[in-house]
């Protein structure tokens, strides 16, 4: 008998404490600044060095360069940068060895959509995610490089 | 017009128009009874978990039933290919008309009885049991197993906890001298330590673990239990002829909060007859309003009992006690202490 | 004579109680369970498979997913295997710092157990109790790593991010609160009549049967054999920490709950000495070099996860992948002792000796 009214007694308190659920999405939700959210992609830092292509685990960012068309300045910029959200699992590997910080994470998670197309993002649409980009640098103590070995 | 005095003149057109008004009355007072009970239930124990319950629809969540409700109506109505339809159509109608009814013998206040029976307890016990025919009959026509199988254990400890449920109430039955309800709440008239609850705390306790059972709460839902292996009677119900159980179940709620406040809570009296000035009306529902927050709290804390634990505590622990408390009561009424 | 028949249930994939995509064809005779076959695979991802195509670093995410309950303890097990073949020595911030959240984990694991424990046995209150404890651990891992689930924390050598600004503090806060939450959950549920006349004297087994099945953690505990990896081969900094193994005495689902109940104690008096002598400074990754490629050979690590021991073993041919990942996943090895504990009992009982022994699909099924 004791226990059941002790049980009794936790629930009764229970009921004048502070409740704790959020009014989401009433209250937008304000996460950390580590937050894995959807990347944003810096079209002007890329040099494209295929390092986030390659660390990938799912394999989900595919990119092409094109030669500088400015003549003076050498090396590649960005032709096309997808990244297809069905199989990316927002493991911050791409960012971790970017050595430009050209992609990094952002605090926006909510990518919902009604069709399955609209979930493969390219350039223009990563590059114009620019709210809540997160501000540490992700390659804190990560291992540089860490590529596939061919 | 004294609903009282005119049942005892002859009955006319005009008196039995007013008592048509005053049952439709009472039927639609309980309907939204049964609706915002629900949504009560919902926001008391969310309150109890750290949550807010249902506040979206409507202000305040109000309307949350209301939708429900009418999710329910418009639902596909299926009926199993190889289920008796005779049956499977008239086991919710058979579940929910004897909860109505048995709400004509509860008096709210002195003025304001329905059916003034002598025998007013025993009419409610024996509507109340036609309603387990129909859980079987509902359990039977579905042509399921595992609803037979649920079926036949809830109608198991539906007559198991009705003998101690009457049982228990005998003691208050003899020390009031009738089995009319009125007269039962005036036996219970003066202070507060006058009413049943305390002369009759054994068959206090016995009522509210029977009454909890009878109604299928938690921790005796086995029959509603989504989480055990047997869904229940009325896993092949949906839409509309579900909704007539669970209104039913509600029903009873009212029927059976109403019972312990006449029986053991001093129906419509003050605590103490300085009070007397607020009428007996808003002590009944207040009284009425405590037994529900109570059926509520106990929802919330409690896990559930297994079946063979269940009938083993009516069988060898409630029927005894109330047994017991029939003895103690006429030795202590002969030796002319209480009664 | 009556002639009964045998009923063939299907407790199927979808189930509220069985704790992921698990399937039980129970043969019943009337109320009595007469034979039990668990089917398994719902869940198959491949992992293993997988991890034979990518390298090291690439593996860390697809362990968050085996046992997903309790993430950190699956990364820090194949982390842990890699460091050992090659030889790594982890600085002691980081091994700080992992044995933190590990600790911090097994709470959380073991809420919810707790809470969906109570739910299989009708209370409805402890589970939302358990889950909004548990959501402070996530916001505290939230904030270390970015994420509340899958953390993907854990490197060969170290961890990828250090504690941020006043994190030690909200973890010493946490602790605080947790203790007198934990009084509410006995007074709540541990003496209640009824949750013990349900789960007293159910799915009782002995110390031997329990050695034979080769199970481990609470299920082997509460049987009172004194076996904790964390104490009997310490791993990480478990050494330099006190703390009890807590044991039961009959080997019942009661005790079951009493030991999974006791580690959430025992567990956060590790987090007070941990946070107490958490060093002030330091560096979070060891001396890796730019390209993980181990040595060839082959390892085998254990450790202690909130479900039993995890075991990770790694064969490597000297390339940056590996030849062979094999993980000893406790769930799939616990299961098996399911069979032999549900004959002869009462149907009612099957949800609680499942809910008891705790499994994860994610990891059953790997």
């Amino acid at each position: 008998m004791k226990g059941l009214v002790k049980g009794l007694g936790v629930t009764l308190k229970a009921l004048g404490t502070k409740k704790v659920t959020h009014k989401y999405p009433d209250v937008p939700i304000n996460m950390p600044d580590r937050f894995r959210g959807i990347q944003h992609v810096r079209e002007d830092k890329c040099i494209v060095c295929f390092q986030c292509q390659r660390i990938c685990p799912t394999e989900c960012i595919n990119l092409t360069g094109k030669p500088n068309p400015d003549p003076e300045k050498k090396g590649k910029v960005l032709a096309t940068f997808d990244i297809n959200f069905e199989i990316c699992i927002l493991c911050d590997l791409c960012t971790e060895v970017c050595p430009t910080e050209a992609i990094v994470m952002t605090r926006n998670f909510e990518l919902a959509a009604y069709s399955r197309d609209e979930l493969l993002k390219d350039l223009q649409w990563l590059g114009d995610n620019n709210e809540n980009v997160r501000q540490e640098s992700s390659n804190f103590g990560a291992p540089r490089g860490g590529g596939k070995a061919e | 017009m004294d609903p009282a005095k005119l049942m005892e003149q002859p009955i006319t057109w005009s008196s039995a128009g007013v008592y048509t008004l005053m049952a439709i009355g009472l039927l639609l007072v309980v309907i939204v009874f049964v609706t915002y009970a629900i949504y009560f239930e919902r926001k008391v124990i969310g309150w109890m978990q750290f949550r807010k319950g249902p506040n979206r629809t409507g202000p305040l969540g109000l309307l949350q039933t209301v939708a429900d409700v009418a999710k329910l109506l418009l639902k596909e109505d299926t009926i199993p290919a190889k289920a008796d339809r005779g049956l499977f159509i008239m086991a919710p109608v058979l579940a929910f008309v004897p909860s109505f009814t048995v709400l004509a013998v509860i008096p709210y206040t002195q003025n304001l009885p329905f059916a003034d029976l002598n025998v007013g307890f025993l009419y409610y016990v024996a509507l109340s049991g036609v309603t387990t025919i129909a859980i079987i009959i509902g359990a039977w026509s579905s042509n399921n197993k595992l609803a037979l199988l649920g079926g036949m254990r809830s109608a198991a400890q539906m007559i198991s906890y009705e003998v101690p449920l009457v049982i228990s109430v005998v003691g208050t039955v003899m020390m009031a001298g009738s089995l009319n309800l009125r007269d039962i709440v005036e036996a219970q008239a003066g202070y507060f330590w006058n009413w049943n609850f305390l002369p009759q705390i054994v068959g206090f306790a016995v009522f509210i673990v029977a009454a909890i059972s009878e109604l299928n709460r938690t921790p005796f839902d086995l029959p509603e239990a989504e989480s055990e292996l047997v869904s229940g009677y009325h896993v092949e119900y949906s839409g509309f002829r579900f909704a007539f159980f669970m209104l039913a179940e509600y029903v009873y709620v009212w029927a059976i909060a109403s019972l312990t406040t006449l029986l053991f809570l001093g129906g419509w009296h003050p605590p103490f007859p300085q009070l007397s000035f607020i009428p007996g009306i808003v002590w009944f529902l207040l009284k009425f309003a405590f037994v529900v927050f109570c059926l509520f709290w106990i929802r919330a804390t409690f896990p559930r009992m297994r079946v063979d634990q269940l009938m083993g505590m009516a069988w060898k622990v409630l029927l005894p006690l109330s047994i017991l408390n029939i003895f103690i009561t006429a030795v202590l009424i002969e030796l002319g202490i209480g009664g | 004579m009556i002639r009964t028949e045998e009923l063939l249930l299907n407790v199927g994939p979808q189930h509220p109680s069985t704790h992921g995509v698990f399937r039980l064809i129970v043969k019943l005779d009337g109320e009595i369970i007469t034979e039990v076959q668990p089917v398994i695979g719902y869940l198959h991802r491949g992992t293993e498979k997988l991890a034979e195509s990518l390298n090291y670093t690439q593996i860390i995410p697809y362990t968050d997913r085996m046992d997903y309950v309790s993430a950190m303890t699956n990364n820090y097990v194949f982390v842990h295997a890699v460091e050992t073949l090659m030889q790594i020595e982890v600085p002691e911030r980081a091994e700080f710092l992992r044995l933190i959240v590990m600790e911090l984990q097994r709470i959380a694991s073991h809420l919810v157990w707790w809470g969906t424990y109570l739910l299989d046995i009708g209370a409805l209150s402890p589970f939302l109790f358990a889950f909004s404890d548990r959501e402070r651990i996530l916001e505290l891992f939230n904030e270390l790593c970015g994420a509340r689930l899958t953390y993907n924390y854990m490197r060969v050598g170290g961890v990828k991010w250090d504690a941020p600004e006043g994190w030690i503090d909200k973890v010493k806060r946490f602790v605080k609160d947790m203790r007198l939450r934990l009084d509410e959950y006995h007074n709540l549920v541990t003496g209640n009549e009824i949750f013990i006349s349900r789960v007293k004297g159910i799915g009782q087994y002995d110390a031997e049967t329990a050695i034979q099945y080769g199970l481990s953690g609470a299920n082997l505990r509460c049987t009172g054999v004194k076996w904790d990896l964390r104490k009997d081969e310490p791993y990480s900094l478990y050494s330099r920490f006190e703390f009890d193994v807590v044991t039961g005495q009959n080997g019942d689902c009661y005790d079951r709950y009493l030991c999974r109940v006791g580690e959430i104690e025992q567990s956060l008096r590790i987090l007070e000495q941990a946070l107490e002598q958490f060093p002030e400074s330091g560096p979070t990754m060891g001396k890796v070099p730019r390209v993980i490629r181990p040595p060839a050979g082959e390892v085998y690590v254990r450790i202690e996860s909130p479900r039993g021991e995890i075991g990770c073993h790694l064969v490597s041919k000297g390339k940056a992948e590996p030849f062979r990942v094999k993980f000893r996943r406790p769930s799939f090895v616990n299961l098996q002792i399911l069979p032999k504990l549900l004959v002869g009992q009462n149907i009612s009982d099957l949800v609680a000796i499942l809910g008891g022994v705790d499994i994860v699909l994610g990891e059953v099924d790997c």
